[in-house]
């Protein structure tokens, strides 16, 4: 055993400074795509949207009268976009990318004669984002419990939350624990589509954790289906069936993104994205 | 013999296909005694259906362990019914329980012909043939898991709720006191439809949902996603982008190993063997990240090529890093066969003998564990591995610690293959557009970290696509694995067990 102890010693510290400080050797991955929408064209915007293999950018009408909306719930960062008009979508390494508020999610560009920025689309479901602070931060903000759900995941969200217990990321000195029951569980985590057959445990899951409880939907699939959004066999999105308190972009997520999204969901962690460009410009 | 010998002396006259496919059909009521002749000695490497309109096709995928081709036989049905080719390879068995549950074609003289993903839905409904309306109701079926009664047996159910961060499956123990009489895995609670969600969609749209098949193979897959389709469509792909392709393939494989190795420790309660390997494998997904832009390698590869070229700098951090690795990887290794406590735990534990693992044809380095020298890298040479050499470690005890240590010999013989690739690194800009589409169909297969992922594609000449048929690995490696949990285990032995095997169940239940 002392061997094993020497070995693990000789590695040195390799935990990340997040969320203290920001963590460039972790950041090598884009957390999500984000629209500039000052620079966008209304040919660039139709070309977006033709490409797009999702539903994340869906356009109508045409040069001259038109409208863009750009969905981060069903984008899953093929990069397609950012190739074909570099100047308006770009890859943001920030992992700050959680939110609670959903209409942050999404945002909408019209044009007629000039190219204008709307307000953000109406999210289709009313209220989910709970306002979260203060009750959560004296609640939760020391230890979270957290319960995960695969409800229909390709398991590449549950690889990177794996990797938030290696010692890269090392959840727990952040007071956040999986746990195996929900009877325990302050937080469930819900990764994948939400198949058919993986509704029911859900709910039950959801029904067995106690009061107060917050919900993190984490991934593309989780959030809106991304390229499953079509199929009749994923009841999603998860805030349709559960209210979902803090919504974690990406494909998968990257583990700095999900350290984000926790803290944020106890209040540790402030709401920083926006689908049409944040106020950190990275 | 060869395969085309072989096919010729059965009475067939096969056609050729895609290089290294030999097409050869035959009457509905021949086909079960015609691939039962064909395969043996050889391998059922894939049994699907494709029904387009009115034609209901059956093909089965043979190949030989010393032939570079694959033969596709196939019938043409001319009703919802065909004589079943489990009686006389064993190997066929859940092909045709799939063919049964997602396209309604029934397997006559099948000795077990019940659903392996879909438990509670209705005879009626045939995801894969019909596509889906809408929702599909749920209908009460006689208990299809099979359970041991009797005096002292417990039945303990686990799932579909996991434990931890995992995929959801569920698994009935029958356990007689500590023992493991028996595991029945209730599996499919993730199917997605993925296949049916491509048809009719562009290739490019195919190769997106191809990455999401699943997430620690997607790279693999959608390597065999792209050749089947670039086969199909006659495209010759640059030798800088299959060299780019074997060096992500190989890096694909040491995250995954990493990955698998640190759950197998973490199972045995090594905290540190897990922590090394874990952070080992956050290493190779950053680099992934470095080379192309995501942790798990997806949007990468492009239909006829690359989508990103891989930078120079990346390149250099790599090669550092693979120095690094294999300077930890090694002596990790070497502690672990140090560790009675782990090896203790592996020996004997969940045996797949040779014998067995040869009658249900598996792949991978759960294959090469049990016996079996098989590995699409060298027997199908694809992308760049006609010009690399190196090991593939076969053994025969068939135990957790086989497998164990298949994987940790893999290791440095996947940093020796991208050391030897970048040291004749031609330098190919990303693919700019796609290739001119035109019909056809084709095979297109890759070794995935858990063994060889086989996938057809049948493309329109608009560039759409009418069927894939996705077989990636744990398709064929879920089949034993409830035989190698009876095999004289404790109950807990299971977590040592299933982490052994390291299966997905995305891949399975797709």
């Amino acid at each position: 055993m002392s061997r094993w102890i020497i070995r693990g010693l000789s590695r040195g510290i390799k935990t990340t400074p997040f969320p203290s400080r920001r963590d460039a050797a972790a950041e090598g991955a884009p957390s999500a795509v984000q629209m500039d929408t000052t620079a966008l064209t209304p040919n660039e915007a139709l070309a977006a949207a033709e490409i797009c293999p999702t539903t994340a950018l869906t356009s109508t009408g045409d040069l001259r009268r038109g409208r863009l909306i750009y969905d981060i719930r069903q984008c899953v960062l093929c990069g397609k976009c950012v190739r074909a008009a570099p100047r308006s979508f770009h890859f943001t390494k920030d992992p700050r990318v959680a939110v609670s508020d959903p209409s942050r999610l999404a945002v909408q560009v019209s044009w007629a004669e000039d190219l204008k920025t709307d307000a953000p689309v109406e999210p289709d479901v009313e209220a989910v984002g709970r306002q979260l602070g203060d009750r959560w931060r004296r609640m939760f903000g020391h230890s979270l419990h957290i319960r995960h759900v695969d409800a229909g995941s390709c398991n590449g969200c549950e690889s990177e939350l794996q990797m938030l217990s290696s010692p890269y990321y090392d959840l727990v000195r952040l007071g956040f624990f999986f746990t195996p029951t929900p009877r325990h569980a302050d937080a469930l985590l819900v990764t994948g589509v939400v198949t058919r057959e993986l509704e029911q445990p859900l709910r039950r899951t959801y029904e067995a954790m106690p009061e107060p409880k917050l919900v993190v939907a984490a991934g593309v699939c989780a959030l809106g289906g991304g390229c499953f959004a079509s199929s009749p066999l994923s009841h999603g999105p998860l805030d349709r069936i559960l209210p979902v308190d803090v919504y974690v972009p990406g494909c998968p997520p990257t583990p700095l993104a999900l350290l984000h999204g926790l803290l944020l969901a106890v209040g540790r962690a402030e709401q920083r994205f926006s689908a049409g460009g944040g106020a950190d410009g990275d | 013999m060869s395969l085309i010998e072989r096919a010729r002396e059965a009475g067939l006259d096969p056609g050729r296909g895609a290089p290294g496919e030999l097409h050869a059909s035959c009457a509905p009521t021949d086909f079960a005694q015609m691939a039962a002749e064909l395969l043996d000695g050889a391998i059922l490497s894939d049994l699907f259906a494709t029904v387009v309109g009115e034609d209901r096709i059956v093909a089965a995928v043979i190949t030989l362990p010393a032939d570079d081709s694959w033969l596709i036989l196939q019938t043409h049905l001319d009703s919802d019914r065909f004589d079943s080719v489990t009686p006389l390879v064993h190997a066929a068995s859940w092909y045709e329980r799939e063919i049964k549950e997602m396209y309604g074609l029934e397997p006559v003289g099948h000795p077990a012909p019940v659903n392996l993903r879909l438990h509670d839905w209705p005879e009626s409904v045939r995801p894969m043939r019909d596509g889906l309306p809408g929702p599909v109701p749920r209908v009460r079926r006689p208990d299809q898991i099979p359970a041991v009664h009797g005096q002292g047996v417990l039945q303990i159910p686990l799932g579909p709720v996991r434990s931890g961060p995992q995929e959801s499956a569920e698994f009935l123990f029958n356990s007689g006191g500590e023992d493991l009489v028996m595991v029945s895995p209730r599996l499919g609670y993730k199917f997605r439809g993925v296949e049916r969600l491509a048809e009719g969609q562009s290739l490019d749209a195919g190769l997106t949902l191809a990455e999401r098949l699943a997430g620690i193979s997607t790279f693999s897959n959608a390597l065999a996603f792209a050749q089947a389709a670039e086969r199909a469509m006659g495209v010759e792909i640059e030798r800088g982008h299959r060299v780019a392709r074997t060096l992500l393939n190989e890096l694909e494989r040491l995250h995954h190993h990493f990955g698998t190795l640190g759950r197998v420790a973490e199972a045995c309660g090594l905290a540190v063997a897990a922590a090394q390997y874990a952070t080992l494998k956050e290493e190779a997904l950053r680099l992934g990240a470095l080379l192309t832009g995501h942790r798990y390698l997806r949007g990468s590869i492009a239909i006829g090529g690359m989508a990103v070229a891989l930078p120079e700098t990346g390149l250099r951090t790599l090669d550092r890093a693979l120095q690094t690795w294999r300077s930890q990887a090694i002596p990790t290794a070497d502690l672990l066969e140090a560790t009675g406590t782990f090896t203790d735990r592996l020996e004997n534990t969940a045996l797949l003998p040779p014998a067995y693992a040869a009658q249900h044809d598996l792949v991978g380095p759960i294959g090469r564990a049990s016996g079996l020298d098989r590995d699409a890298r060298r027997d199908h040479p694809y992308s760049a591995y006609a010009g690399v050499r190196w090991e593939i470690p076969v053994r025969r005890e068939g135990d957790a610690l086989a497998r164990v240590r298949v994987l940790t010999f893999e290791i440095p013989q996947s940093i020796a293959i991208i050391l030897a690739l970048l040291d004749d690194w031609t330098v190919a800009p990303a693919t700019t557009g796609p290739p001119p589409s035109r019909g056809g169909s084709a095979l297109g297969w890759s070794e995935a970290p858990g063994g060889e992922a086989l996938h057809y594609v049948r493309v329109d000449d608009a560039g759409r696509i009418v069927r894939w048929r996705a077989r990636p690995p744990a398709c064929v490696n879920w089949h034993p694995f409830a035989y190698a949990c009876a095999s004289g285990n404790n109950l807990t032995d299971y977590p040592v067990l299933e982490a052994s095997f390291g299966l997905s169940h995305a891949e399975f239940d797709r």
